[in-house]
């Protein structure tokens, strides 16, 4: 019986320990901060902006990246609860559309970040990923010979992120005269991003770039480039983290695409604060993209 | 359960020679039927050195998850935690690399982490008396993956010594072009099965393990002490699970936070269609490797043929389905001759 309360009352601690807050502006991520060095800048973007107006931020993400039924749960739990504002980045558009049409029911104002949704008059705050992706492709075409083979490793073509930069780097690749040899989904992982890019160098001996649609995974293709003792072959990633920025510096990758993920959470909140105070807003929001090479990595470390 | 104990070892006292022959080698037929298949299909690729290599390595860190799964399933158990335990091992070991931890230091993290984890496995299993080890692996799942993004604060840590990547990274050229030779995770995994071969066979111990598979009743009753074989049981999936983030880490160059989300899965299905058996005692050391390299030829002769990702799974998942049966009917054979 005693150890029974005991649990308890353990129990009932932890939980006032996680504790809620009223009150408070939300960020929702597609996935933990932790796990993934774009979404800890989102995060990071959102709180120094938070702290600059005044105002209190709580980020939510389902615990692993893309788990959709995680995070509607926590935005329904979020509404619930009343709070002042919400910032989500849809593992999902449609399947979180409801959830955002109930937030706006409730009278609590919503804008997407990252990731475009479905419901109309949202406005959304992020990067065009096709203009990046293309950005990309624009750096092979320039610095490889008309003709030349290309990969493409894509992300979870599943999200409209992945789709975007397939779509945008093929496109880019193809116009000017590269021949796409390889597409293939490494799923945003850099252990699948070397794996799959060994496969790809086993079959297409003759490849002269490759075209990660994230750092994670083009990294992961630079240790397979350096594994073949291949120094012939230009990688192209996304997102400029600061792994990517040193492997530039490094001579390992050639070049990456910058997203602005801390001006993601930033704009983020202060567009919940505008529409709080009765303040209309664009329906898009650009947070634009930068190529970053030899001569900016330096800016990303 | 109509196996008798004495099949654990191939050695069936009813089947005929041919039966006998399948009975330890049939997986074996399986995997070279495949090889010929693939070669069949992509000659100049798939036989190349390199993707050979290939294989080998890409494989190497489920070989040892599945040799650590494969000893718990032989005593009807599961170990969930496996995945996680891998990232937090990678993680760590990352962070003490970078600090300047002296090398020889860093290698010993991750299988410590192992053995430390699997400890509260099975203790959590014989001391808390958890119905079943589903849970208690359950919950270390969730708590280890929650200290490796606690530890690295989500961020991968990049940039490990040489000689912390050696193991997961090195390969012997013997004289072909880079990359291809013989990796050094492939000699790691050897002497791993080679001695997870001789304890299971050799040891008093090893023979407890399989006595507790086919029946933990009767083990107890014949005064195996079930509680303590146990425990070392769940420290060896731990430490095999360590082991195997210390050679992803070292071919990634990288601890990141979500390696190893879900490859337990992977594990518990190279385990199965090497022909262990869920409800215990049963399983060879050879058809777990063979089990991990069906799913990784697979895997491999699909991505040589630009087979997208979503068939990929579902290919995979028929696998396991067609696998374990063609082993039902076998074993079906086997009894009625």
């Amino acid at each position: 019986m005693k150890k029974l309360l005991l649990t308890g009352v353990a129990l009932s601690a932890l939980l006032a320990m996680a504790g809620s807050a009223n009150a408070a502006y939300v960020l929702g991520m597609k996935g933990p901060g932790a796990g993934n060095p774009f979404w800890a800048a989102v995060e990071a973007g959102a709180k120094a902006k938070a702290a600059e107006l005044g105002v209190e931020v709580i980020v939510v993400a389902p615990p692993a990246e893309s788990d959709v039924q995680a995070q509607i749960t926590q935005i329904e739990d979020l509404i619930a609860q009343k709070v002042e504002g919400i910032a989500l980045a849809p593992t999902d558009p449609n399947a979180l559309a409801p959830v955002v049409d109930a937030a706006k029911a409730a009278g609590i104002p919503v804008v997407f970040v990252d990731t475009r949704g479905t419901n109309e008059g949202v406005t959304f705050i992020g990067t065009n990923n096709e203009v990046g992706a293309a950005l990309a492709a624009k750096y092979l075409c320039d610095n490889l010979a008309a003709g030349s083979e290309v990969a493409i490793l894509q992300g979870l073509i599943s999200q409209s992120t992945g789709q975007a930069r397939a779509d945008g780097s093929k496109k880019g690749l193809t116009d000017c005269g590269l021949k796409v040899v390889a597409e293939q989904t490494a799923e945003w992982d850099r252990a699948k991003g070397l794996s799959v890019t060994e496969n790809i160098l086993a079959g297409n001996p003759n490849i002269k770039g490759i075209f990660g649609s994230n750092d994670n995974m083009a990294l992961g293709a630079s240790e397979a480039v350096k594994a073949a003792a291949r120094t012939d072959i230009t990688i192209v990633g996304f997102d400029a983290n600061p792994d990517a920025a040193a492997a530039i510096l490094a001579g390992d990758m050639a070049a990456t695409i910058a997203q602005a993920p801390g001006n993601m959470g930033g704009f983020g909140i202060q567009a919940l604060v505008d529409l709080k105070a009765g303040k209309t807003l664009e329906p898009w929001i650009d947070t634009g993209t930068v190529l970053v090479t030899k001569d900016n990595a330096a800016d990303y470390k | 359960m109509s196996d008798t104990p004495a099949t654990k070892s191939g050695f069936s006292l009813r089947g005929p020679g041919m039966s006998k022959f399948l009975e330890v080698y049939g997986i074996i037929l399986v995997v070279v039927v495949m090889m010929a298949v693939l070669a069949a299909i992509k000659p100049d690729v798939f036989l190349s050195a390199q993707n050979l290599t290939n294989i080998l390595k890409q494989n190497a860190s489920l070989a040892l998850l599945a040799l650590g799964m494969y000893v718990v399933i032989v005593t009807a158990g599961i170990d969930l935690s496996v995945g996680s335990i891998m990232g937090l091992s990678m993680v760590c070991l990352a962070v003490a690399s970078k600090a300047g931890v002296p090398w020889p230091v860093v290698l010993l993290i991750g299988p410590a982490i192992g053995l430390l984890v699997g400890w509260v496995n099975g203790v959590g299993l014989t001391v808390l008396k958890l119905p079943h080890p589903f849970i208690m692996t359950l919950g270390t799942l969730n708590v280890a993956r929650g200290l490796t993004y606690l530890i690295s604060n989500g961020a991968p840590i990049s940039g490990l010594q040489p000689e912390v990547r050696y193991i997961g990274q090195a390969y012997f050229g013997l004289g072909l072009a880079p990359p291809a030779g013989i990796p050094a995770s492939l000699i790691l995994v050897a002497v791993c099965a080679f001695g997870l071969w001789f304890f299971l066979e050799k040891t008093n111990m090893g023979r407890h393990i399989f006595a507790i598979g086919g029946n933990p009743h009767a083990a107890r009753v014949s005064g195996i002490n079930v509680d303590q074989t146990l425990v070392v049981v769940y420290m060896i999936s731990g430490f095999m699970a360590g082991l195997s983030g210390l050679l992803l880490a070292g071919r990634t160059d990288s601890g990141f936070p979500n390696a190893g989300i879900g490859i337990e899965l992977d594990a518990i299905a190279a385990v199965i269609i090497g022909g262990a058996s869920f409800f215990g005692g049963r399983g060879t050391v050879l058809g777990v490797l063979a089990g991990v390299l069906i799913m990784g030829i697979l895997r491999n002769g699909l991505n040589i043929n630009n087979v997208s990702a979503f068939w990929q799974q579902i290919l995979i998942g028929l696998v396991i389905i067609i696998a374990v049966y063609i082993d039902v009917l076998r074993r079906r054979a086997a009894v009625r001759r």
